[in-house]
């Protein structure tokens, strides 16, 4: 478990200074690296998609069959991570580049923006890990911390996260529509159908797109469209699944912690910037570790700058982690399989409710 | 060598339109497609006007003229008319207005003045160079020239393009009522266009051009006399804020009619005390006086808004939204944020000064 610090209410001023100094320091620096960058990897994504299409209207033949899912599948990785995610975090919009605009951007995946726009722009990064608040707390399917009150489907909620992960997408996108409120009646049907309106159309749009377009195309050019759809499907399921993962890893790890709601009452920068550090948990690895999870290895980094572009957490992290020995504060990271061991750990001790 | 002549572009428009349509429905992004086009033809794009600078000189010590040949989706302008000029500096994109001085055969001409500090100006003096492109805005500008009678063309520094810009067109058209241009600078060196002036003299002879230099001892200033002759012919004037207001009280109530446009460089000062300023709200037309100290956000919501946003303490980045004009300061950072068309978030911006934010 963790061991902090209790730090006075000076401290967490100075502690929130410190944090505040480091990011106005790198974003004095932004300019024109940062703007090549978020282009590159727009073209990285550009790349990966278009080839891997080009590819799959090759037919079963293995080896481009399979390059072309995997190339498809990593370009939606890439999109939805580095580029989408961070781009509608705003990380860009210092840019003022219509095309990297945070409020505008519409992502490669079933869920419309403008709900991750608001479940986790502001409900999840305004409420990290405060329970009863922050809906990303198990996505309302998965018992994840023994304060979580727990009822009778946790039981078998290892199967609940299985099919969690591999419909990601989908679970992301519904996360909006508060279902759970609707059906207990506390939101009227009224409220949810022009969102609802919105969910339709966006799974549609994808569904057409990945799963009624590009085999027509196969088709109509004589290519195998069964194997266009196959591959479509398979390199929507390694997104998921590799999207899950990484998220999973953010927030619900051994040494990750929640928080009750009263801890909202008078917060300050510096003990939101607390309950950030203490709420995350990072990935080590290598360079390529971080670019395909979005940079969301720096899990601390984000949570404390969700704003600022997440090239930069690398280096900012040194410094952060420097902050928090200070300060007494665990700096919760490890490598990816030993932090999603201890997620699956959480997932399997608090199916059952006397587990503490 | 472009793939694409960029004239072809304007017969290739109507082709463009399923296009259009895909991506105004969503199912194609529009950056997509203009990275596709843009590989064909540097300055082409499905809906933006980019421009391509075919030629540039001197037309002032401290004023160039710059000719650019829009791509397919120019919709034309009148003259007299102002277009916002986007260029891209150190990753973050800048634009400034700048008026049209001439258009022909299927090019514009805009006049850019040196301003010794100006990030855009600047660069555009200096850097910008023949093949190069840039983005341009819609065209925009109420200055129209009057139908009959004579005209008087009154203007200040850079007041001149777009003065120059309408002169040029009605003597193009015949206008044959008497037409006289008075430009004030502040050195014999700022002078501009004065080549094309003398040669229009020449051509025209119901045209009058004077200059005033206004720096030194013997420097002129506008005054009665100077007007006493025209004071009943339409007035037209651009310039500092300062000069139109005063070239207003001497000819008001008698001028046939009179336009002006004034431009004066941002002002605004830092935090300091409590001040009152101008809110204008762009899209819901509302207008208010708000304060400096406060975020806009809650400024907004006073007046009767409702913006959208979340956290309201600058995390979500819900509340994001344009700056058009007007300075805003991070009341955490105490940054200052000026640029148009730049987004902020209103929960944590207060005004610096009067501002125009697109709420
Ligand atoms: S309301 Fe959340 S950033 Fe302004």
């Amino acid at each position: 478990m963790r061991e902090d610090r209790e730090l006075s209410r000076e401290e967490i001023d100075a502690f929130g200074a410190e944090l505040d100094a480091l990011r106005e320091r790198t974003l004095a620096d932004l300019g024109e690296a940062d703007a090549r960058y978020i282009r590159r990897v727009r073209a990285v994504v550009r790349a990966c998609c278009w080839s891997g299409r080009l590819l799959l209207l090759a037919g079963w033949f293995p080896p481009t069959w399979l390059l072309g899912t995997l190339l498809l599948g990593l370009g939606k990785i890439i999109e939805n991570m580095e580029l989408g995610h961070n781009v509608m975090h705003g990380q860009y919009d210092w840019m003022n580049d219509p095309e990297l605009a945070g409020r505008t951007y519409e992502w490669d995946i079933a869920g419309p923006s403008d709900f991750w726009r608001h479940t986790h722009n502001h409900i999840h990064h305004t409420y990290t890990n405060v329970l009863g608040m922050d809906d990303d707390i198990g996505y309302g399917v998965v018992r994840l911390f023994p304060e979580q009150r727990w009822k009778p489907f946790y039981r078998w909620q290892p199967l609940w996260v299985t099919l969690q992960a591999l419909l990601f997408q989908y679970a992301v996108a519904i996360q909006h529509l508060r279902l759970d409120k609707v059906f207990k009646g506390r939101i009227s049907r009224e409220e949810v159908r022009p969102l609802l309106r919105q969910f339709n159309a966006k799974v549609g749009r994808q569904w057409v797109k990945d799963y009624l377009v590009f085999p027509l195309l196969a088709l109509a050019l004589g290519c195998n469209a069964l194997a266009v759809l196959t591959g479509n499907i398979v390199a929507n399921l390694i997104r998921n699944l590799w999207t899950f993962t990484v998220i999973f890893c953010g927030h619900f790890t051994e040494k990750a912690a929640v928080f009750a709601p009263s801890t909202l009452e008078h917060e300050t920068r510096g003990h939101w910037y607390l309950r950030q550090l203490k709420g995350s948990s990072n990935l080590q690895g290598s360079r390529l570790l971080h670019f395909m999870t979005g940079n969301l290895s720096h899990q601390i980094e984000h949570h404390l700058y969700p704003d600022v572009p997440a090239r930069r957490y690398a280096a900012m992290a040194r410094e952060v982690r420097e902050i928090a020995a200070r300060y007494g504060q665990t700096y919760n990271t490890g490598t990816m399989s030993g932090q999603f061991a201890t997620v699956l750990q959480r997932i399997w001790r608090y199916r059952l409710p006397q587990a503490v | 060598m472009p793939l694409i002549p960029l004239r072809l572009t304007i017969p290739l428009r109507p082709w463009l339109a399923p296009l259009r349509w895909l991506t105004a429905h969503h199912w194609l992004r529009a950056a997509d497609v203009d990275a596709c086009l843009r590989f064909l033809q540097p300055a082409w794009a499905l809906t933006r006007i980019h421009a391509r600078v075919e030629a540039r000189r001197w037309v002032a010590e401290d004023m160039l003229a710059i000719r650019l040949r829009p791509n397919c989706n120019w919709p034309g302008a009148q003259a007299g008319q102002h277009v916002q000029l986007f260029i891209e500096r150190d990753g973050v994109r800048l634009s400034r207005s700048y008026s049209l001085t001439a258009q022909a055969d299927g090019c514009i001409e805009i006049a850019v003045r040196r301003q010794p500090e100006g990030r855009v100006s600047a660069w555009l003096c200096e850097h910008l160079s023949i093949g190069d492109c840039v983005e341009l805005g819609a065209p925009y500008g109420e200055l129209r020239w009057p139908q009959e009678g004579a005209v008087l063309l009154a203007a200040a520094g850079s007041g001149i393009t777009p003065l120059l810009g309408l002169l040029r067109d009605a003597l193009g058209r015949g206008f044959s009522a008497p037409v006289r241009l008075l430009h004030f600078v502040r050195e014999q060196g700022q002078r501009a266009f004065v080549e094309e002036l003398q040669q229009l003299q020449a051509r025209y002879p119901n045209l009058a051009v004077e200059w005033a230099v206004t720096a030194g001892a013997a420097g002129q200033r506008l005054n009665a006399e100077q007007l006493h002759a025209w004071r009943e012919a339409h007035v037209l004037s651009c310039g500092p804020a300062g000069f139109v207001e005063q070239l207003r009280e001497l000819v008001d109530g008698q001028a046939a009619s009179l336009q002006v446009e004034s431009f004066t460089p941002p002002q605004w000062r830092a935090e300091g005390e409590r001040r009152p300023v101008r809110l204008q709200f762009f899209r819901s037309q509302r207008e208010a006086v708000g304060d400096n100290q406060v975020s806009l956000l809650e400024q907004a919501e006073a007046a009767g808004l409702k913006p959208e946003h979340g956290c309201r303490q600058g995390i979500c980045t819900q509340c994001t939204c344009q700056l058009l004009e007007g300075a805003v300061r991070d009341l955490r950072s105490g940054e200052i944020s000026h640029e148009p068309g730049q987004s902020i978030r209103i929960c944590v911006s207060a005004p610096l000064g009067d501002v125009r934010v697109d709420l």
